[in-house]
């Protein structure tokens, strides 16, 4: 399963669009989130489609206009619209509208443990399990991100001028701490371990912060806005979009200060709009504004194999069933790979 | 990276409360027939809005340190037209109404800092509706109404039947003198044709070539030092491009807060294409811009809208790049 990177087929269908299953929806692809060993995608029409393994998947109409954000919950999706509906979604299709804004938008989604949190403006609408109303979190400006530590013990809220770090103690009442960096903070992600919070930025460049000791520290030299990053096995590097390679920091002993990370080219220096890691291994799949796709070792960059040619429009999404045994890619143009991984499995 | 994207152009309306923007709005929402629109409102209530898709937007604005330069962007206009360009079906226009007092500086410089934003969408024009009975004191009361006629690619001039022809003439040349750029249309109830405030594309290089500055003949005194004016240039000999570029890079950067906007057509020793540049504060688009016409002189022009101005030796400055 090598390739020569100097001489990759280009124009020749990969193996695993050979095999796999296209679809030309010319809809956007805004999300997707793996629920067990289906994948769940979210488009720009509103609707979500949910894809496993010997089903066909339909339309399920979710939002008025866009699915603005999706979040896997259980065995279910969390999806929020600019129609501000707040919806549960089963894999087989039935929506259940757990609240409405009206004219706002829903702006992120997440869940951990049976709590579900929305994010519409500067407020977190935080559902404890069984509880109906939901808990109000208020921050300073509009919220760039929102993510749960592994336990679902801390909250984290990024936003304009730092992260509001959220923490509920034994008797689930919730208090905040701030981490402070001056700027506008998007996504943010917590390691798999819990031991460091990422956010990306509005300017060209990520931060981090240590959570034991508050050490943070910049990440930089990107060419663009980096809108994706995701934790690579076991925390040990972070993989990012933003430049016309796949940045990859080292996370391992004391973190990325003073290190340099692992760049990993692609042909035809492309730039890289979306990463995944591969689970289970130290290997990502990385996507390009061309629309093609690759599989990389990420201490081996010559163990790159191509997943996907190019499609013309930038890659909004990749996702791997938990089986690890299909992975789905979804483009800005509407175009949908979805495939077996090893050459057995059916599709 | 795909350029089948077309840009969607923006449309920025400002001006005072009550001015007449909401009317102006539903005129476009009503009489476009068949486009689809996106409406940015941030005042909900006063009247409604007649159109389906309606966004809600909390004029959020924050700095961004873009390299070298620091400056002010509306987080949540990158964040709703981001929002909206993954849509399905694409939209013909956006429209974006600003509060009353609404400095337009920032999202005018979001179109130039942010990719995503700049890659999809383009800020088409700043279009200023004015209450022709009440200008003047806003202009004596309110900074921002200064802003919001020195950023106007139109000042639209609402409510003319409400005073006499020497009212309206005061306040004409108090929009000039602020901006002589500005395209002043008289109207009542906003009865103005739209392809007068749509698609004017007024940003773009190419139509800094084709607006000639209306300047006023006297100069007229401040009644405030800070007040917003307007200064020009205009040099037959041709200028040094090294010098002009560490000229005018060090006064934007020291003085990038008080001059609010530049434009300039530029004749530089051995170069034949003419030079065009337009900017927002301290951020700016330039490019050469084709052959000068045959026939014609070549000449450079400049102009300044902001505040302090005289304070800033422009004129020295200017004299200094010229070829020895």
């Amino acid at each position: 399963m090598k390739a020569d990177l100097n001489n990759f087929p280009q124009l020749n269908k990969t193996k695993f669009e050979n095999r796999g299953k296209e679809f030309r929806l010319g809809i956007p692809v805004i999300n997707a989130v793996t629920v067990g060993n289906s994948i769940a995608v979210g488009f720009g029409d509103g609707t979500v489609r949910i894809f496993s393994s010997g089903k066909s998947s339909k339309p399920i109409k979710a939002h008025k206009g866009i699915v603005l954000c999706m979040a896997k919950d259980g065995d279910h999706i969390l999806t929020g619209g600019d129609d501000g509906r707040f919806l549960r979604i089963s894999l087989d299709g039935n929506i259940n509208e757990i609240s409405n804004f009206g004219t706002r938008w829903i702006d992120h989604v997440t869940s951990k443990n049976g709590s579900v949190v929305c994010t519409s403006g500067n407020i977190v609408y935080l559902w404890m399990p069984n509880k109906k109303e939901p808990k109000l979190l208020e921050h300073d400006s509009t919220i760039g991100g929102v993510a749960f530590d592994s336990k679902g013990r801390k909250l984290a809220v990024s936003r304009y001028g730092g992260v509001t770090l959220w923490k509920k103690d034994y008797s689930n009442k919730w208090t905040s701490s701030d981490l402070i960096w001056k700027g506008s903070h998007n996504k943010v992600i917590f390691s798999p371990d819990d031991r460091y919070l990422v956010t990306s930025m509005q300017e060209n460049q990520l931060h981090f912060w240590r959570l034991k000791d508050k050490i943070d520290s910049v990440m930089s030299g990107y060419g663009a806005k980096v809108k994706s990053f995701a934790f690579v096995g076991d925390s040990k590097y972070l993989a990012t979009s933003g430049a016309n390679v796949a940045v990859c920091w080292p996370f391992d002993g004391d973190g990325p200060v003073g290190r340099e990370p692992i760049c990993l080219p692609y042909v035809g220096k492309q730039l890289v709009t979306f990463v995944e890691s591969f689970p289970n291994e130290n290997a990502i799949l990385t996507g390009l504004s061309d629309g093609s796709v690759y599989l990389s070792e990420i201490e081996k960059a010559n163990n790159t194999i191509i997943i996907r040619s190019f499609t013309e429009f930038e890659v909004s999404a990749i996702a791997v069933t938990d089986d690890c045994s299909h992975l789905l890619i979804g483009d800005m143009g509407g175009n949908i790979l979805w495939t077996s991984i090893w050459d057995e499995e059916k599709n | 990276m795909q350029e089948t994207n077309k840009q969607v152009p923006v449309t920025v309306l400002t001006g005072f409360l009550g001015a007449g923007k909401t009317t102006l709005l539903n005129r476009i929402l009503t009489e476009q027939h068949g486009k689809k629109y996106a409406v940015i409102v941030n005042e909900f209530g006063e009247q409604g809005i007649d159109n389906d898709l309606v966004v809600d937007a909390d004029e959020e604005v924050f700095e961004m340190n873009n390299g070298c330069i620091c400056c002010t962007v509306r987080g949540d206009l990158i964040r709703i037209l981001s929002g909206l360009m993954k849509r399905a079906d694409k939209l013909d226009a956006i429209i974006v109404e600003t509060t009353g007092l609404a400095d337009p500086a920032p999202v005018a410089q979001t179109f130039f800092v942010d990719q995503d934003v700049a890659d999809r969408t383009k800020l088409d024009a700043i279009v200023t509706v004015a209450d022709a009975v009440h200008l003047s004191s806003q202009l004596t009361d309110h900074h921002e109404a200064e802003e919001q006629i020195a950023f106007a690619d139109v000042v639209l001039l609402n409510k003319i039947d409400l005073v006499d022809e020497n009212g309206l003439e005061v306040v004409k040349q108090r929009i000039k003198k602020i901006n002589p750029f500005a395209k002043i249309i008289n109207t009542t109830k906003c009865g103005v044709p739209l392809n007068e405030v749509l698609n004017l594309d007024a940003f773009s290089l190419k139509r800094v070539l084709e607006v000639e500055p209306d300047f006023l003949t006297s100069d007229h005194d401040h009644e405030h030092d800070d007040d917003v004016t307007s200064l020009s240039f205009v040099s037959d000999t041709p200028l040094d491009m090294e010098k002009f570029q560490d000229w005018f890079t060090k006064l934007l950067q020291t003085k990038g807060q008080d001059i609010l906007r530049t434009k300039g057509i530029l004749d530089f020793t051995g170069e034949s294409d003419r030079y065009v540049f337009q900017g927002v504060h301290m951020l700016m688009d330039a490019s050469p811009m084709g052959k000068w016409p045959e026939g014609k002189e070549r000449s450079s022009r400049l102009v300044f809208i902001g505040r302090n101005l005289e304070t800033m030796n422009l004129k020295e400055g200017f004299e200094n790049c010229k070829s020895a």
